[in-house]
């Protein structure tokens, strides 16, 4: 018999990076979009990309609740197509740390591509790169500070989520019990050496990805810097 | 050829009203001071540059439609090289990595290759640095070489000199020359320094708060006393000459313009050849009867053609040698004393005559 433990941490560790892969697609043309547009719906998309930093996760939770539901729409049409609801099931936590990570990808990589000077894209246009040419040979190899950044941020905060997982996907075991969530566990029933084990191993992960992001930022900037 | 009318007005309150040709052949120059709409024309060549509600703007090449109220060709299918006065190269590359990405993106085959590039621009030096580490001049020619690589069919040039200090900028003009000499593809040039203007362009367009002042070719335009007297001590005229010969004795070479000797400081260029010959309106003087001694070399029989209208003390008279034309800068008080009027007869002294380049046949 495994551990539970090490299972929750197989499910959060699959979760942190499907929802990474996941964002790297979609979130990557988001990004580029926002920090080139003039177009006046920016004014509303901005804000709606943000919201999940400040808004609380139960908030959240509690609407993808309603939303995966049976009842409703997209539930039914979820429910129609595998047979399963998305709601206390691994699909749903996937959403839901999609939408809820999201600004943590978007929001520095934005920052990343807005920086990337306009002249440099004339040049390459007037050379004879087409849009997409610019991107993946001017943009992204630009940018790749930002999406170090973003992927790490994306990653790390998925691995911390907790209470956006409680509202819709439970405490399963082996489908939706998180590290988050098995850390609770242990605590209310107070296995504190267990709760110790997964806080402190939370705690280590995060800080020494934290290092390394930071790390690489520094070298990346004095390379840069040096050079001019 | 290329022909734009662009009627742009910007919130701003500049408004850009043009009808302007680029000439196949040689450089086709837009001067004028920052703000005059020099660049937004370049952008519009470009492609860079759409304009917005109520413009309108009608761009051909060769009679195919690049842009206008309906049709928008974008930068990548104009097959225009740009270089800027800014910092362009990608800095993620090397200069080898800026080159190759032009030559993997060529336009058309110029049958110009590396070899031949670098010939021209001496870029051996720098191919395997990063773009970070070159000097303001050397990107600028590695922007210039990217272009050329690039196979572009006109190659406009905005300020390409402009963020360059002047030791460098006058050892990169040599090599604007050699560019000017050898491509028969059409060049746009904008800058706002007149001494550039003198130095490469063949035709010129003079432009003020987005409107055409004046516009003619450059040889003509050099004499035009409205567009010299307002820049005072660069006040000069380009005139056009032939290599006659090379005195070894005395370092000089002499050449013939319409028939008459002028004296110059130059390495010895080719006999037969067409030179460009740059005349500072300071450094000419005005003579009654023709002097017999004197330490100046190059006197010419001149007629007055007309003078401007000033109560400055000083006033730029343009002179008629044959077919050409020189500017003096002479004082009020002179022209006054010496009686000077338009038709009369007098001689021209030219303290100093500065070869320009080899120019192109015109």
């Amino acid at each position: 018999m495994i551990d539970p433990d090490l299972i929750s941490l197989a499910i959060t560790l699959k979760l942190a990076a499907i929802t990474t892969v996941i964002l790297f697609v979609l979130g990557t043309p988001l990004a580029w979009w926002l920090a080139r547009t003039d177009h006046v719906s920016r004014v509303l998309i901005e804000p709606l990309v943000a919201l999940p930093i400040v808004l609380p996760p139960t908030v959240l939770g509690f609407y993808f609740l309603i939303l995966f539901s049976p009842n409703n729409p997209i539930g039914q049409f979820w429910y129609s197509l595998t047979g399963h609801t998305l709601s206390f099931s691994f699909s749903g936590l996937v959403v839901g740390s999609v939408i809820y990570s999201l600004p943590f990808y978007v929001q520095p990589l934005q920052v990343a591509f807005e920086s990337v000077k306009q002249e440099f894209l004339d040049a390459a246009a007037t050379l004879g790169a087409g849009p997409l040419d610019r991107f993946f040979n001017i943009v992204a190899p630009m940018s790749r500070r930002g999406f170090v950044v973003a992927g790490t941020l994306a990653f790390a905060h998925t691995v911390g989520e907790f209470g956006i997982v409680l509202m819709i996907g439970g405490n399963i075991p082996d489908e939706t019990r998180v590290l988050s969530i098995a850390l609770y566990d242990h605590v209310e029933s107070l296995q504190y050496d267990k709760a110790h084990l997964l806080a402190g191993g939370l705690l280590i992960f995060s800080f020494l990805l934290l290092f390394v992001v930071y790390y690489l930022n520094r070298r990346w900037q004095t390379d840069h810097t040096a050079a001019h | 050829m290329i022909a734009l009318k662009a009627h742009i007005s910007r919130p701003s309150g500049f408004t850009l009203d043009v009808d302007l040709e680029i000439k196949p052949n040689g450089i086709t120059a837009l001067y004028g001071p920052s703000g005059s709409g020099k660049s937004t024309i370049l952008k519009l060549l470009a492609g860079l540059e759409r304009g917005g509600k109520g413009d309108s703007i009608e761009l051909t090449s060769e009679g195919t439609t690049w842009q206008n109220n309906n049709t928008f060709l974008p930068p990548e299918k104009r097959e225009v090289g740009l270089v800027f006065q800014q910092q362009q190269l990608f800095p993620h590359l090397t200069v080898q990595g800026n080159l190759q990405f032009a030559q993997q993106r060529r336009h058309v085959n110029t049958g110009l290759d590396l070899e031949q590039i670098n010939e021209w621009l001496d870029l051996s030096s720098l191919l395997e640095k990063k773009v970070d580490q070159l000097s303001g001049g050397e990107a600028q020619r590695v922007a210039i070489a990217r272009v050329l690589l690039n196979g572009a069919k006109c190659i406009l040039m905005d300020e390409p000199l402009g963020s360059i200090d002047n030791p460098s900028r006058s050892r990169i003009l040599p090599y604007l020359d050699k560019l000017h000499k050898n491509l028969n593809i059409p060049m746009v040039y904008v800058s706002h320094s007149f001494e550039e203007i003198t130095h490469l362009a063949d035709y010129l367009y003079v432009l003020e708060k987005g409107r055409i002042k004046f516009e003619g070719p450059m040889i003509e335009m050099s004499s035009s006393l409205a567009l010299n007297a307002g820049e005072g001590d660069l006040a000069a005229t380009v005139i056009q000459c032939t290599v006659d010969n090379f005195d070894d004795e005395y370092g000089l070479t002499e050449l013939d313009f319409e028939g008459t000797a002028l004296f110059v400081n130059a390495d010895n260029p080719k006999p037969g050849n067409r030179v460009r010959v740059r005349i500072p309106a300071r450094d000419v003087s005005i003579v009654l009867q023709k002097p017999s001694d004197t330490s100046i070399l190059n006197i010419l029989a001149v007629d007055i053609v007309s003078f401007t209208d000033t109560q400055s003390p000083s006033v730029l008279v343009k002179l008629k040698h044959k077919q050409q034309f020189i500017l003096a800068r002479i004082t009020r008080k002179s022209l006054d004393s010496l009686h000077l009027q338009p038709g009369q007869q007098v001689y021209a002294q030219i303290k100093s005559v500065a070869l320009i380049n080899d120019s192109v046949s015109q």
